[in-house]
């Protein structure tokens, strides 16, 4: 596929996402509202039934400055619409318009969910510019431009790994007739595992360990804890490679599914 | 067959035996129904075309006509490349459609008029701008196509305006510009007028018309429109259960499946006293008709007879005699097979 076509499409995608302007910025202020909200009552009373000032190495301010980057980062990570998009477009037989372009479907997909991201980069910026002018800063922590970069290429690993994740799931379509249970399961699944619930500092070692292994990490607590500088660079690398390791994998299942799964499909829908 | 072969013998579409086996699961109604396929379900295969033969031509708009469930679509779906064949083979432009090259999807078009290609939350034009760069069609030639297109199918107006807010008639051609704009040499055409009405209808089919003499394309049209296939197709190819019961010119279709004509006597305006009719229900049916008109449906062989005994025994001040309508005769074909199956 072209880059000339890829941002063509990314480019469709966003103007799109961008017509919806009201929904836009609701969606976006009430889901980061909401959830902050939550971890901040969440916090306040565990800090304070526990008489600690400090929990698995963060004070209350850090630990809100983790949620705040991991809530608007998993929008980074997980996109908005992607989710919902492949596996309905098999159900609906959406599919047969894309399998007669002259182009990979895979990567009209890909280029729609980056497209349908940049309203969210637009809004990430915004919320962290918001909180980090709101509070003074970032916690105790200090953010360097390494910590910057590190973040950076974190976030655009895990965005390629959750669509890695995800796709041979919606896949399973051209079988199932629903694939939702599955993508609940990957959703609760990555969010416990991926620190998108709570930092996984707070895990059992054992478990922390195993999980060093498992893609999920990767996700969502390798780029904030990358960015307030909470991870050594090894230990960065070491995670990436983990990721990279399992995007390569997660490819090849993805493209053997997808072939098998063409063999059924029967384009329902004309 | 290599391509330089197709293109002299300018076969474009070649099918040779082809299948498609679906495989559906039965479920049982009700609770126990319900419970019973957690564990177990029947699986059921259904022949949806069963070893079809077929060659289009360059130039040519080919008719597949049959009921719905009939196998249309599903060969439609096969030759564009979107589903895999049980088995046999097809070739179009010299590829294996459901290889889906590049170089064959570059050369094609599917028009599928109960589902919208374009995307709604855009206007046309900006669609149609990512069409452009899907199918690589060079600057020049997308802003002539695009020019001549919206010129000619009459929506230059509306091409700014959100897709989802356009008439059905309106996308419709919107469509139809999206299908055409990178010039394909095979137009699959799936019910392209459904829903529309009789105005939009008759510029569809007009401007297809137009389309095949300028560029020559094959086509294959899906119709329940007996109107779109008349005007349109002047070969068609009758499907029913997946089988082929017809393939050959339009015309020769009330030859082979007309055993009945249709005799209209018009009566003089003046007749005064109700006429009784039931006498001529011996030639065959009488159908529903205008004032002043009498209407039988007659075997072929009771034409003469019928017409002189109407003429005898009414004031007739003029008679004709006419074919089934091309739709009467594929319906009766359909409901006599179905008959006998049963």
């Amino acid at each position: 596929m072209s880059p000339r076509l890829f941002l063509q499409v990314a480019s469709v995608e966003m103007r799109k996402r961008m017509s919806y302007r009201v929904d836009f910025w609701i969606n976006a202020f009430v889901g980061f509202a909401a959830e902050l909200t939550v971890a901040w009552f969440l916090w306040t009373a565990l800090y304070a039934e526990s008489g600690k000032s400090v929990i698995g190495g963060y004070d209350f301010d850090t630990m809100l400055v983790y949620y705040v980057f991991v809530i608007v980062f998993s929008r980074l990570v997980r996109g908005t619409e992607f989710e919902a998009n492949v596996s309905q477009d098999i159900y609906e037989g959406g599919l047969n318009r894309y399998l007669v372009f002259p182009a990979s479907y895979f990567g009209l997909k890909y280029a729609q969910h980056i497209g349908g991201l940049f309203p969210t980069i637009v809004q990430t910026g915004a919320f962290v510019a918001f909180w980090l002018i709101a509070t003074g800063g970032a916690g105790g922590e200090s953010i360097t431009p390494t910590g910057v970069l590190m973040c950076a290429a974190s976030l655009i690993l895990a965005n390629l790994l959750y669509y890695a994740m995800s796709f041979p799931l919606h896949v399973t379509a051209f079988w199932a007739d629903n694939v939702w249970s599955l993508l609940v399961t990957l959703r609760f699944a990555s969010n416990l595992l991926g620190g998108r619930m709570f930092p996984l500092v707070l895990f059992p070692l054992f478990l922390r360990n195993a999980n060093e292994w498992l893609p999920f990490r990767t996700l969502f607590a390798l780029p904030v804890e990358a960015l307030l500088g909470r991870i050594s660079f090894d230990a960065w690398l070491q995670g990436m490679a983990v990721g990279l390791v399992w995007l390569v994998v997660l490819a090849q299942v993805g493209r053997a599914v997808w072939r098998r799964g063409n063999l059924q499909y029967s384009g329902i829908g004309i | 067959m290599t391509i330089a072969a197709l293109s002299r013998a300018s076969t474009m579409i070649r099918v040779r035996d082809l299948q498609k086996t679906y495989y559906v699961h039965e479920k049982a109604p009700g609770l126990w129904g319900s419970i019973r396929s957690l564990v177990a379900r029947k699986r059921i295969a259904k022949q949806a075309v069963q070893g079809v033969n077929l060659d289009v031509e360059e130039g040519e708009i080919l008719g597949l006509v049959g009921p719905n469930g009939a196998g249309k679509t599903t060969l439609v779906k096969m030759l564009a490349g979107i589903i895999h064949p049980s088995g046999g083979d097809a070739q179009v432009l010299g590829h294996t459609p459901w290889e889906r090259h590049n170089d064959f999807r570059r050369q094609i078009a599917l028009i599928m008029g109960q589902k919208a290609q374009l995307w709604w939350d855009l206007p046309a034009a900006d669609g149609f701008l990512l069409l452009k760069e899907i199918y690589r069609v060079p600057d020049e030639r997308y802003a002539k196509n695009l020019a001549y297109l919206a010129e000619v199918l009459d929506v230059t107006k509306h091409l700014n305006v959100q897709v989802r807010r356009l008439s059905l008639g309106e996308r419709m051609k919107m469509e139809l510009i999206a299908a055409l704009l990178h010039e394909p040499r095979v137009v699959f055409l799936d019910e392209p007028t459904i829903g529309l009405d009789l105005t939009a209808q008759r510029a569809i089919r007009d401007f297809l018309l137009a389309y095949r003499e300028e560029h020559r394309p094959a086509m294959i049209l899906t119709s329940h429109y007996m109107e779109d296939i008349e005007r349109l197709c002047k070969r068609i190819v009758i499907i029913d259960g997946g089988e082929f019961i017809y393939d050959g010119p339009l015309e020769r279709v009330a030859k082979t499946y007309a055993t009945q004509k249709v005799i209209t006597a018009h009566l003089r305006a003046n007749v005064g006293t109700p006429i009784d009719l039931t006498a001529f229900e011996r030639f065959g049916e009488l159908l529903p008709a205008e004032e002043n008109e009498v209407k039988l449906r007659v075997a072929r062989d009771a034409v003469a007879e019928a017409a002189a005994a109407l003429l005898a025994g009414l004031p007739v001040a003029d008679l004709s005699i006419d074919e089934e309508d091309i739709g009467t005769i594929i319906e009766r074909i359909f409901r006599e097979r179905r008959v006998e199956s049963s």
